[in-house]
């Protein structure tokens, strides 16, 4: 067969340049360490990829919600603590004004104790968060849970829970309100402690005061034990919820390992291969290189 | 006898320096573009009756001719205007592949930081800097919806350019093709000879033609190439040229076409489907079959999750207890009435459900009593007797006036979506986090608007808003890898029948190498044989004397 010199020239100019292109998008391959350069070196794991991406960031905003969660619910376990701890106190208390020797002016004494505890008490239940939000006021965060009164407190609160999405298919409520913890179980504690003041300032002349004083006391001892089994209820509520964040959280993470692998695998590049295709490509490239220069110095005119 | 010979030895030495002649040419122009190399036909000259016999008079060259193969002409030819097409094509798609090949760049990121704010806006609705941030989260994802489709415009813009810059080449090759056709005429007719090197740049202003668009060449009487483009528009019969031009699109004043004069003067646009191959048909293709999708593409996101945001964040409170209004600035549909229309009728156009929304734009004919409403992305059409109708979740209806018989209009639904979202409101604020009313710490409305983000709002239930947009980015990668394997192989087929061709026309060193020596070796023996014939003519003397 005829060949035309020019064909000759271009044939090699073209494939020297062919070998130049791949051998290049091997090397961008290795500088970037991605196997998909543009979403038309797999259209499929192209978009794949921005799936498991979006997947794995929603991922990870569960993980900050669960954080988010979490603490909030840690400091509400603290506040209820101290409540639990400062109805403890005032149960001792009790117990101790029904001390028959004690005198009118003693159970004064009492009586402004336990004045302070109740102011104590509102003190919590009126707590604030970080930001400056009530933890008790149910979605009024920025009004103040309860009022006292002269029989108690009022609650100026709602019912509203917050809910923080911790999962795909979990959301989780952070808080309770006040009601429900200082006047859930048809007791209301503010009222019960307020009662108790009144009734230890109240002085005991008569045996029918002494009357009122024992049956008075009673009464609070059992409103208080509601009282704090109420608290204990929501208590171990919270911590069961801090136990479900923290599973989630490991399932969550095994998750985000997931996505991770996926996406390696979908983009990443598989360097022992891409190596070894880069010194085959460059062997060839060599190769072609020296047969076209010494192809192209092969002339007649050379000898004539 | 002797003048014989030297009649002999002088046509000999005539051929031999042809031949000459000709090989200095061939090796002159081995690597000129469109070159074929030429060959002297040279033949025994008449041989006079002796008596004795018959005695040869020497040689004589009858031409010079080409070494030209017709059919494998035209079929590089063809080769080459595919190859130019999808090579045009491939280079324009490729841009938009690169791009939302950016994982930093594109829509995902931001989409993605979006709900993310919006999710800790959710766990904290009353704190001001998380509620500061959902705004700025959702200015930059509006902002990067914006930047996009501007780079998309600009790629519209530069194949407006160079549909342009194709068009003034096309015209230009026509007219060198007609003043060929012209010289090549005049010099065949005086001479009775071929001109080829003219013959060679006809033939190679033909290829470079059909580089910039599908051609077809009928050759006519003393061998004129007529071309005819697209449906049968004659670009040059004879000597004359027909000129294509190029307008605005009647319905999309940004939009330039091709077009030309037609026998009555009217102007004829001539569409996509009219002009295929080269680089040329590559654009047009590139612009209708991805640029314009895409761009309405990515503006469905955008209006999808404008729209869907919307719905959900009226139905919240904000944090001064006020029901929420348009988180987003959600772009209307764009419509336009043909410049070319009689009628005063304005069509409008809005969206009632983006579920429902494709990435197509819609045409909008009237005949004097029904509405054609044809869907562009694949022609498929309905008819109606009156507006309004609702076709793919866009309600189109008459604003005013009265069309008539026709009237054509162009419907885009989506085609603003992305370069004209914006944030509506201003203030953190105004974020309607809030179920019910008052309740500053109420956050059940922001976990719905967080829920839209998994939430299947587009393509009649079938994608996210992420999920709308990997389709965009695994489209057009199928298609720049398809146009990158197909381009590659109509480029192997271009090279092969270019081989052939060159097998044949081409000029190979060696063999003018061989030539040259062939003709100097003759040139010498017609020379020595004049010689020889001299020395007798000197030894018929020498006897006289």
């Amino acid at each position: 067969m005829r060949i035309s010199t020019d064909t000759l020239f271009n044939t090699g100019a073209t494939r020297l340049g062919e070998l130049q292109t791949s051998l290049a998008k091997t090397q961008e391959q290795i500088s970037t360490g991605r196997r998909i350069l543009a979403p038309s070196d797999d259209p499929i794991g192209a978009a794949r990829a921005l799936e498991v991406t979006q997947s794995q960031s929603i991922n990870n905003q569960y993980a900050t919600n669960r954080n988010i969660a979490r603490n909030t619910l840690n400091v509400l376990e603290g506040t209820l603590a101290s409540v639990t701890s400062l109805l403890q106190d005032v149960k001792t208390a009790v117990i101790a004004s029904g001390n028959g020797s004690l005198t009118d002016n003693e159970r004064g004494f009492q009586a402004t104790a336990l004045q302070s505890r109740l102011d104590e008490l509102l003190g919590l239940a009126n707590s604030r968060d970080s930001f400056g939000n009530y933890t008790f006021s149910g979605f009024q965060s920025n009004t103040q849970p309860f009022v006292q009164t002269l029989a108690g407190a009022t609650y100026q609160g709602d019912s509203g829970q917050l809910s923080i999405q911790v999962d795909s298919t979990r959301q989780m409520a952070v808080n309770f309100s006040g009601q429900a913890v200082f006047q859930g179980g048809g007791q209301d504690i503010f009222q019960t402690l307020t009662d108790l003041v009144n009734l230890l300032n109240t002085p005991v002349v008569t045996p029918t005061d002494q009357a009122n004083l024992t049956t008075g006391l009673a009464t609070a001892n059992s409103r208080l034990d509601r009282a704090m089994d109420n608290v204990l209820t929501v208590r171990a509520s919270v911590g069961s919820r801090l136990q479900e964040i923290d599973s989630l959280s490991i399932a969550g993470d095994d998750r985000n390992l997931q996505y991770s692998q996926l996406l390696s695998e979908i983009q990443d590049l598989d360097y022992t291969e891409a190596l070894t295709r880069l010194s085959q490509q460059q062997f060839t490239l060599e190769a072609a290189q020296r047969s076209f220069a010494s192809i192209s110095k092969l002339s007649l005119f050379n000898f004539i | 006898m002797a003048s014989n010979i030297l009649g002999i030895g002088q046509s000999a030495l005539t051929a031999a320096q042809v031949g000459l002649n000709v090989t200095g040419h061939n090796i002159a122009n081995a690597s000129t573009p469109g070159y074929t190399r030429q060959v002297v036909v040279q033949g025994a000259a008449m041989a006079q009756d002796f008596g004795y016999g018959f005695m040869g008079q020497g040689t004589e060259v009858s031409t010079v001719k080409r070494v030209y193969n017709e059919y494998l002409s035209t079929q590089v030819r063809s080769a080459q205007t595919t190859k130019s097409g999808m090579d045009s094509y491939y280079s324009h798609i490729s841009q938009i592949d690169n791009m939302l090949a950016d994982p930093t760049s594109g829509l995902s990121p931001v989409l993605q930081e979006f709900f993310n704010s919006m999710q800790d806006l959710a766990s904290n609705p009353t704190l001001m800097p998380a509620r500061q941030a959902a705004l700025s989260s959702a200015e930059s994802l509006a902002a990067r919806f914006k930047s996009i489709s501007s780079r998309l415009d600009e790629m519209s813009q530069g194949v407006n350019g160079q549909i342009v810059s194709s068009v003034s080449d096309i015209n230009t090759f026509a007219a060198q093709i007609a003043q060929l056709n012209d010289a090549i005429g005049r010099a065949q007719r005086a001479t009775g000879q071929p001109p080829n090197d003219l013959l060679d740049q006809r033939d190679q202003l033909v290829l470079d033609l059909g580089k910039q668009i599908q051609a077809t060449v009928v050759k006519q009487g003393e061998g004129d190439y007529n071309v005819f483009i697209g449906n049968g528009q004659p670009l040059v019969v004879g000597t004359k040229t027909y000129t294509i031009f190029n307008v605005s699109s009647p319905t999309n004043p940004e939009k330039i076409e091709v077009a030309y004069k037609a026998s009555n003067g009217s102007t004829v646009i001539v569409g996509e489907a009219g002009l295929s191959g080269g680089r040329l048909g590559g654009l047009l293709e590139f612009r209708s079959k991805t640029l314009e999708p895409a761009q309405n593409a990515l503006g469905r996101v955008a209006i999808g999750l404008g729209t869907a945001f919307n719905s959900q964040h009226q139905l919240g409170f904000d944090l001064n207890g006020v029901a929420g209004g348009n988180f987003f600035n959600v772009p209307a549909p764009v419509v336009s009435a043909s410049g070319n229309n009689t009628g005063n009728g304005v069509l409008g156009a809005t969206i009632s459900s983006v579920n429902a929304l494709s990435t197509s734009d819609y045409q909008v004919s009237y005949d004097g009593t029904n509405y054609t409403v044809t869907r562009l992305s694949d022609n498929v059409s309905s008819t109606y007797a009156s507006l309004p109708q609702t076709v793919d979740g866009v309600d189109i209806n008459l604003a005013s006036g009265t069309p008539l018989a026709g009237d054509i209009f162009l419907v885009r639904p989506t085609v603003r979506g992305a370069s004209q979202m914006d944030v509506a409101i201003t203030d953190p604020f105004q974020i309607a986090a809030a179920a019910q009313a008052g309740a500053t710490g109420d956050n059940r409305n922001a976990l719905l608007l967080v829920g839209l983000q998994t939430a299947k709002t587009l393509g009649n239930g079938t994608a996210t808003f992420q999920g709308a947009f990997s389709q965009l980015v695994s489209q057009v990668g199928n298609k720049t890898r398809e146009l990158e394997l197909t381009s590659s192989a109509s480029a192997k087929l271009v090279t092969e029948l270019t081989s052939s061709l060159q097998a044949e026309s081409g000029v190979n060193l060696d063999e003018e190498a061989t030539n040259l020596l062939r003709y100097q070796q003759a040139y010498q023996a017609a020379a020595k044989s004049m010689q020889i014939a001299g020395e007798l003519f000197d030894l018929l003397l020498t006897i006289g004397r």
